[in-house]
């Protein structure tokens, strides 16, 4: 960065150089109309090099015959074939609802835990700062390998957890988490929480650092508990940041199957069998990828409806 | 009423050290037992009696990997995608977080609606034709083609994220600085930037470690040793007819290291930031 | 592949990044003696025997530089259709048996008849060797080595409670009934209910009568005996109680890791774990291998062939060096020291090593009356998503065996319509 400060109300005397300064250009570019367009532009180049054609293509395949296995069926346009069969589609709506399961119940935990751990670490109270470390370390591990560590803790014959509940009485035998339709989503769900709390914790804590302690001083002489302060002044300032972490950690939630992968492959039978999974399989097992693109559109549009539906409700873009 | 006051945050002081306390430890145990795991022999962990802490010790596990896995190729891709991506949030993400927290402009809700659109569409779908499209450029297969990937896909995290902290930033300052005479661009990055450094700081952490962590287009992006990442490396280990429960343990234990060290230094850097950000406001 | 489709556009945005990409370093294929080679192997004993194929090849064609890539197994078919796709091949492919129908299917595969048929070493092979990678009298890859279905059982127990080695399922399954004892944590039966459990339930269904690939080429299950055949594997859990509750979720891990930790008296495996099972357990006083048993209509052990084969038109030749390299007894052997997978061709599976071990007879009589897996497009996408969670269904009581088998033969059509 120059240090020279040019100012709209103080033009510096114009050399040559100074006619083809960047800084300076920049700088009087920065007064323009055009400005926050300006700003946007690399960014958005970036993105729709990358990411627009892949998109549009996903969003054709759902309306075309493409099975890479069966060449002799072509890849002719058939409409909505992908999604009427989707509707008559059991595993569909089976995978639909477990997506939902998955999706509020992880996001419910990892949200209030989060906010609880960044509440409580930002008390600033002596000997914190090494727990903040701690706190935060799960969400360092790749998910490969928090997967397979679960896996390991919770295997029905090595398993350490089945060990410890066996010697506290609160389990009369190891129990097989993942081999059970009644614990194989809760224990899924406990893995992901684990891992990816911190991500709430880290970002509230950052956003608590933001508001000023005025407001509380001020709460406090008015006689509001900690509860009323929480409801009054701290959820309201962080609402921009929770409503931005819940909406990208929904994302995550719904579109990427890698823990489920590692830890049940949607089973046993389809009792963890989320739509990620479900599309996941589908193009690379099965190689329809029509169907699966139909599947990738319907998440798509379930997100899209959620994140409207959300910011609204929240009111985050009202000033 | 101060008695009571100081009573009350006695209680919830005592209360913050017993939620600390318990989720370290909740998050702390499984890595500490993946340790164990990774320091013992393979028939204390293949056993039908638990062995807590392992009389026998071995560092064979962390050995065999350094010297099988070329972990450090596959820790330094990592470390040069990881950066790459940071370095292009830092300067395209930033500007573009800036101009929707500080500009009412026409369609600026429904641009920061497209930004995160983005990142909706499944990855699953999205991967042959950003394979085809990598190829088309020539990125296949290198550092910088994965880190252009990461990116478009981490900008919407990043630039939604910075928002909040932009938006966090008290607007005074910066229309001070304005009256003064500074220009917007003098604005911003003397004033609203250092400001929200600490959202800054936590923003690229996140980018950084989804970076780092990041599986599935590592795997489908990059096929030679040359450009491979570490948790591809790792998953690699995971044979078919092999069991490797200890160099697993110890792959984590040393995918874990890097990211801590990382931490440790900009946690420094964000408690830096927040005291200065004190001194000026 | 409708891949114009726009990009064009997508291009000119991205000629940025073209740019950029010239600084970066290039792949260096562009040799017409190099060639790269895509594998499965992971583990350390596979990669110690492919570092010794590579130690020989290099010795034998000083010109030709093969570079070796490992892609994940359960990747493996995702990651192979965007080379495909995309136009991004390797030059050499290593293919199991399952999968060759559907790679055929999608055009991965390049026919190798006429270089096979005038091979020298042709005649080492038996001609079953090659009917799991040929089609319409084509040819398109050649066996580097095989897979034999089999089982390991404790011979300690069963020495002790006295019981033969069985010979057929029915019997098999007394001998887990008897073997259970949950006092002393002890199953009959290590039940793959989990991840590659798929390709047991359907050998179990073919052994009662209901194969799914037939004779003449049709394919479709028969509902009764399917029936029977679920009904009579599920029930080693649900009725007998003969198998560890975890069975719903037990891979190949798993299975292994009971058997060895001593919780199950007997597993269904193939060859490739020998080496796993045997540096816990002792062969032959712990633990023994035992051929496949016979089911009520028929017995059915496979013999599934790894193979290598040719992906990319433009270096075939090269190609072809290294892949026929594999039938030379000196690699077959050096593969089988560090791996125990045993040789394809028939002349290096006559090495004393493999005839001189009564551990691998149970494997030398499978030889004889093995047969391949049914391969048709969409069969393992069919057995993954559709037996094995169905299966599942059943052992954990969601499910009865009529609709479970119902549900396979439904997705059995709309795989193959």
């Amino acid at each position: 960065m120059s240090r020279v400060l040019y100012t709209a109300a103080n033009p510096p005397a114009r050399s040559a150089w100074e006619a083809i300064n960047p800084m300076r250009m920049i700088g009087e570019l920065s007064e323009t109309r055009y400005w926050m367009y300006l700003l946007l532009l690399p960014s958005a180049l970036l993105i729709t090099a990358v990411v627009l054609y892949p998109t549009l293509y996903g969003i054709q395949l759902s309306f075309r015959e493409m099975r890479l296995n069966r060449p002799a069926l072509g890849t002719d346009w058939v409409l909505f074939k992908h999604y009427a069969r989707m509707l008559a589609d059991p595993i569909f709506w089976t995978a639909l609802r477990n997506t939902a399961v998955w999706v509020t119940s992880s996001i419910a935990l990892e949200f209030t835990v989060g906010l609880i751990a960044a509440l409580a670490l930002n008390r600033n109270l002596p000997g914190t700062k090494v727990l903040a470390v701690l706190i935060l370390v799960p969400y360092f591990l790749p998910n490969v390998v928090a997967g397979h560590m679960w896996a390991l803790m919770l295997d029905p014959r090595l398993g350490v957890i089945n060990d410890l509940l066996v010697k506290t009485g609160l389990l009369t035998g190891y129990k097989a988490w993942f081999a059970d339709p009644s614990t194989a989503m809760a224990a899924a769900i406990i893995v992901e929480a684990w891992h990816s709390f911190p991500f709430f914790t880290l970002l509230i804590m950052a956003g608590l650092k933001g508001i000023p302690t005025d407001l509380y001083k001020a709460a406090d002489i008015d006689g509001a508990g900690p509860f009323a302060q929480l409801r009054l002044i701290t959820l309201p300032m962080l609402k921009t940041i929770i409503a931005a972490a819940v909406i990208l950690r929904v994302i995550g939630l719904v579109n990427s199957p890698d823990l489920l992968l590692i830890l049940t492959n949607g089973g046993p039978g389809r009792a963890t069998q989320v739509l990620s999974l479900y599309a996941f399989q589908t193009a690379y097992k099965d190689f329809n990828f029509g169907y699966a693109g139909a599947l990738s559109v319907v998440m798509f549009i379930l997100l899209m409806g959620f994140a409207w539906a959300y910011i609204r409700l929240s009111k985050v873009n009202q000033d | 009423m101060t008695q009571t006051r100081s009573g009350s945050k006695l209680v919830w002081d005592t209360v913050s050290y017993a939620v600390l306390i318990l989720l370290a430890i909740v998050c702390v145990g499984p890595i500490v037992w993946t340790f164990l795991t990774s320091i013992k022999v393979e028939e204390d962990i293949v056993t039908r009696s638990m062995v807590y802490f392992p009389t026998r010790f071995t560092f064979e596990n962390y050995v065999k990997l350094w010297s099988q896995s070329s972990y450090p190729t596959l820790v330094t891709n990592s470390l040069i995608v990881t950066s790459m991506t940071v370095l292009i949030c830092l300067f395209t993400g930033t500007v573009a977080s800036y101009s929707f927290s500080r500009f009412n402009f026409a369609g600026r809700t429904q641009l920061m609606l497209a930004y995160l659109i983005v990142r909706m569409f499944p990855a699953v779908l999205m991967i042959i034709p950003l394979f085809i499209v990598m190829r088309q450029v020539g990125l296949l297969d290198s550092t910088f083609g994965l880190a252009v990937a990461y990116t478009s896909f981490l900008l919407p995290l990043f630039v939604w994220m910075l928002k909040g902290f932009f938006d966090s930033a008290p607007k005074e300052l910066e229309s001070a600085a304005r009256i003064d005479g500074s220009t917007r661009i003098g604005a911003m990055f003397r004033i609203v930037i250092p400001i929200a450094r600490n959202g800054l700081v936590a923003t690229c952490v996140f980018v950084a470690i989804a970076a780092w962590n990041e599986y599935l287009f590592a795997l489908m992006l990059t096929t030679s040793q040359g450009s491979r990442t570490w948790p591809v490396g790792l998953q690699l280990m995971v044979g078919e007819f092999q069991l490797p429960w200890g160099m697993l343990a110890a792959g984590g234990m040393i995918s874990i290291l890097p990211v801590i060290i990382l931490f440790a230094i900009v946690q420094r850097v964000m408690v830096a930031g927040i005291t200065a950000g004190a001194v000026k406001g | 592949m409708t891949t114009n489709f726009s990009r064009r556009s997508v291009l000119k945005l991205g000629g940025g990044l073209l740019a950029a990409s010239a600084l970066l370093p290039q792949h260096a294929f562009a040799q017409a003696k190099a060639i790269n080679y895509w594998h499965t192997f992971t583990s350390q004993s596979e990669q110690a025997g492919l570092d010794a194929v590579l130690a020989l090849f290099k010795a034998a064609h000083p010109d030709i530089a093969v570079t070796p890539e490992n892609i994940p197994n359960p990747e493996f078919m995702a990651k192979v259709t965007a080379a495909v796709v995309s136009g991004s091949r390797p030059s050499v492919t290593m293919v199991a048996s399952e999968r060759f129908k559907d790679l055929l299917a999608m055009g991965a595969l390049i026919d190798m008849t006429d270089r096979v048929a005038k091979w020298e070493r042709r005649k080492d092979f038996d001609d079953k060797r090659f009917e799991s990678i040929s089609a319409d009298g084509k040819v398109y890859g050649v066996p580097s080595f095989a897979f034999v279905d089999w089982m390991y059982y404790r011979k300690d127990w069963f020495d002790e409670a006295g019981i033969a080695v069985p010979t057929t399922l029915a019997e098999m399954r007394d001998a887990a009934v008897k073997l259970t004892n949950p006092s002393k944590g002890r199953y009959g039966y290590g039940l793959r209910g989990g991840p590659g459990g798929q390709n047991i339930i359907i050998n179990i269904m073919e052994a009662f009568g209901s194969p799914v690939l037939h004779a003449d080429g049709k394919i479709g299950l028969d509902r009764e005996k399917a029936i029977q055949a679920i009904d009579f594997y599920a029930g080693l859990l649900t009725k007998d109680h003969a198998v560890p509750p975890s069975a719903a979720n037990d891979g190949y891990r798993q299975i292994v890791e009971g058997f060895q930790t001593g919780q199950t008296a007997m597993i269904y495996h193939h060859t490739g774990s020998y080496q796993d099972i045997a540096s816990k357990l002792k062969p032959g006083v712990e633990f023994g291998t035992m051929a496949i048993p016979a089911g009520p209509a028929t017995r059915v052990a496979r013999l599934a062939y790894a193979y290598n084969t040719i992906t990319k038109q433009e270096d075939a030749d090269t190609a072809w060096q290294w892949i026929k390299f594999w039938g030379e007894p000196d690699a077959a052997v050096a593969f089988l020291e560090k791996t125990g997978y045993f040789p394809a061709s028939t002349v290096a599976a006559q090495d004393k090593r493999i005839v001189g071990n009564p551990m691998y007879k149970a494997a030398a009589d499978t030889l004889g009356f093995g047969i391949p897996q049914p391969s048709f497009p969409g069969a393992a996408g069919w057995a993954e998503s559709s037996v094995l969670p169905n299966f599942q269904r059943v052992l954990i009581g969601q499910a009865t065996p009529e609709q479970a088998v119902d549900e396979m033969i439904t997705a059995l059509a709309e795989a193959t319509n």
